[in-house]
């Protein structure tokens, strides 16, 4: 039997609007605001535990946007207010701005929140239903159709992409090693397998497109191809959103109240 | 080294993001309108295929080929897929694999959804098809001319989507715009390069294998000298005018225009206080200061420790 996803059936728009307000409104705060932030860390922790995610598993989880802070570390160097440390490390003459090194670390915070928020959506609604919600709320049907489209062949056309990695990594191909596992020819000549690759898994997408199309006509598909039937409209929705902006709002008087360093 | 486009949240002032949301949404909502009508002619029937070529974008990003140690060239892919799906059709199929990304595996932030579809869907992917359209045009129009062309959009596309970012990302006064475009421009123009020789290859290969495909989407039109000159030269101005643009970038000047919009220091004031610089009314200084923060300290851990146990008696039922 196949086990229907969490959340269809389900009216989430809810949800969707409670994440997109609070990632704003954690967009919102104030560089500095840290005592903020771990409140709107918290208010993500108490409902990652409701869901079943402990705090440890969620922050973890969370680092994942972290590698982007590289692009934010010059203005730790190159801001000239608030100096906290000035000096020569070897040929260069450095200073780190105490205004810059916060405008990172805001940042990185944000990021890191704003990541769990989005997977608390998802631990939460399935991905078809979100897709449900937005279509609710007037996201185009073309977009709607080709992204649940998207979601369901996401993993089957990945998959494929793996199992043709695999195969030219064993034809030399692979990316660089030593020895016997050298690549094989020159730059262009790997960039024409890479294509290569990449050509022949559009012929196969193409194809089962083909496939999809007439398995839909033969099954009197008129056009849409949603996921699942429309749920029934949340009677609380209205409740839930002013309910949410509530909350939203709070955060961003916190911000403005809660001391900053 | 992998493209750095995907904008996580917390890096865009909301101002900014906001602004590109709003952005892109009007040219998909004008992707929406043009891509329905039939001046592109697909064997499979539209949202079908662009599902289900969603899908291959998604995949076809995981290929990737050594540069040299530790660099490798890999594939965003806009341009390929405007070239195959038509602009319009190619643009909505960007954005909604930038979406799902940003949704499903939190690459790029949901605030900065905006600007992420903004430089990879819409100047990426859009842009970029058009640029790609009116090279192939100007040398010819022959396949190979267009195919030669999409590469050099390709190419274009990443490093503009790059240029975008970075600004973008000064304006909003997380980077600083002298050091960072120069180098995110330089590591891109690299990266580009295996983006171009990938969509020239793919494009090949499948112009060999399957060119019935092909024909309907992008028919190479045979242009007249006269318009083949026109185009050349549009797109060599536009080439020549973004590219002193981001020469003599005069980056006080943007820092200038940053702060003049306010992003830079949005909403570093506020009006009041609850607890000035971390200290509990009534007691002085110091010691204020590290008694307020221990007991922080105490709250927090004990919140954390109850919402632990909440998540675990929540999993089990």
């Amino acid at each position: 039997m196949i086990a229907e996803p969490r959340g269809v059936g389900r009216d989430t728009r809810a949800a969707v609007i409670a994440t997109l307000a609070f990632v704003t409104a954690v967009a919102l705060l104030p560089p500095g605001s840290y005592l903020a932030l771990l409140l709107s860390w918290l208010l993500l922790a108490f409902a990652g535990a409701l869901l079943g995610i402990g705090p440890t598993r969620l922050a973890r989880r969370g680092l994942v946007a972290l590698p982007f802070v590289v692009a934010a570390v010059p203005i730790v160097f190159l801001r000239s207010d608030e100096l906290l440390w000035a000096g020569s490390v070897g040929p260069l003459t450095l200073q780190v701005s105490g205004a810059g090194l916060r405008i990172a670390l805001t940042a990185l915070i944000k990021a890191w929140i704003s990541v769990q928020a989005s997977m608390l959506l998802l631990a939460f609604a399935s991905a078809p239903s979100i897709v449900t919600a937005l279509r609710r709320m007037k996201l185009p049907e073309v977009i709607a159709t080709s992204a649940g489209l998207t979601i369901r062949y996401l993993e089957l056309l990945r998959d494929e992409a793996r199992r043709m990695l695999r195969a030219r990594t064993a034809r030399s191909a692979s990316p660089v090693g030593s020895g016997r596992e050298r690549i094989g020819g020159s730059i262009s000549w790997r960039a024409r397998t890479t294509g290569n690759l990449v050509g022949s898994l559009f012929l196969r997408a193409y194809s089962r497109a083909q496939r999809i199309e007439e398995a839909a006509a033969s099954r009197g598909a008129t056009g849409s191809l949603s996921i699942g039937t429309m749920p029934t409209a949340d009677p609380r929705l209205t409740i839930k959103v002013i309910g949410v902006l509530a909350l939203v709002l709070a955060l961003t008087l916190f911000g403005a109240l809660l001391p900053r360093l | 080294m992998y493209p750095q486009l995907h904008i996580p949240d917390g890096f865009l002032s909301p101002q900014l993001s906001l602004l590109l949301w709003v952005a892109t949404a009007v040219l998909v909502g004008i992707a929406v309108r043009k891509s329905g009508r039939a001046d592109v002619k697909l064997l499979a029937s539209q949202p079908i295929l662009m599902g289900v070529l969603g899908a291959f974008i998604f995949a076809a990003q995981m290929f990737n080929f050594p540069v040299a140690t530790g660099t490798s060239g890999h594939l965003l892919g806009g341009v390929l897929a405007g070239y195959l799906l038509g602009p319009w059709a190619g643009t909505i199929v960007m954005a909604t694999v930038i979406g799902i990304q940003a949704l499903l595996f939190q690459d790029g932030g949901l605030l900065a959804l905006g600007a992420n579809a903004f430089n990879m869907g819409i100047i990426g992917t859009l842009g970029g098809s058009f640029v790609a359209r009116g090279i192939g045009t100007a040398l010819g129009g022959s396949r190979s001319a267009s195919i030669f062309g999409a590469g050099a959009a390709a190419w274009l596309a990443v490093v503009a989507a790059a240029g975008l970012t970075t600004l973008q990302l000064g304006l909003s006064g997380t980077t600083n715009i002298a050091i960072g475009l120069p180098a995110m421009l330089g590591v891109h123009a690299v990266i580009g390069i295996g983006e171009a020789l990938i969509t020239v290859a793919a494009l090949t290969f499948i112009a060999q294998t399957a060119p019935d495909i092909l024909a309907g989407v992008s028919a190479p039109s045979k242009a007249s000298p006269v318009r083949r000159l026109v185009t050349g030269v549009a797109i060599a101005g536009g080439v020549a005018t973004l590219a002193s643009l981001f020469a003599s970038t005069d980056p006080d000047g943007l820092e200038a225009v940053a702060e003049q919009l306010g992003f830079l220091n949005a909403g570093e004031v506020s009006p009041f206080e609850l607890f000035p610089n971390y200290t509990i009314p009534g007691l002085d200084g110091g010691a204020s200061t590290a008694v307020a923060g221990v007991l922080g300290i105490i709250v927090v851990i004990g919140v954390l420790f109850a919402l632990g146990r909440l998540a675990r008696s929540r999993a089990q039922s």
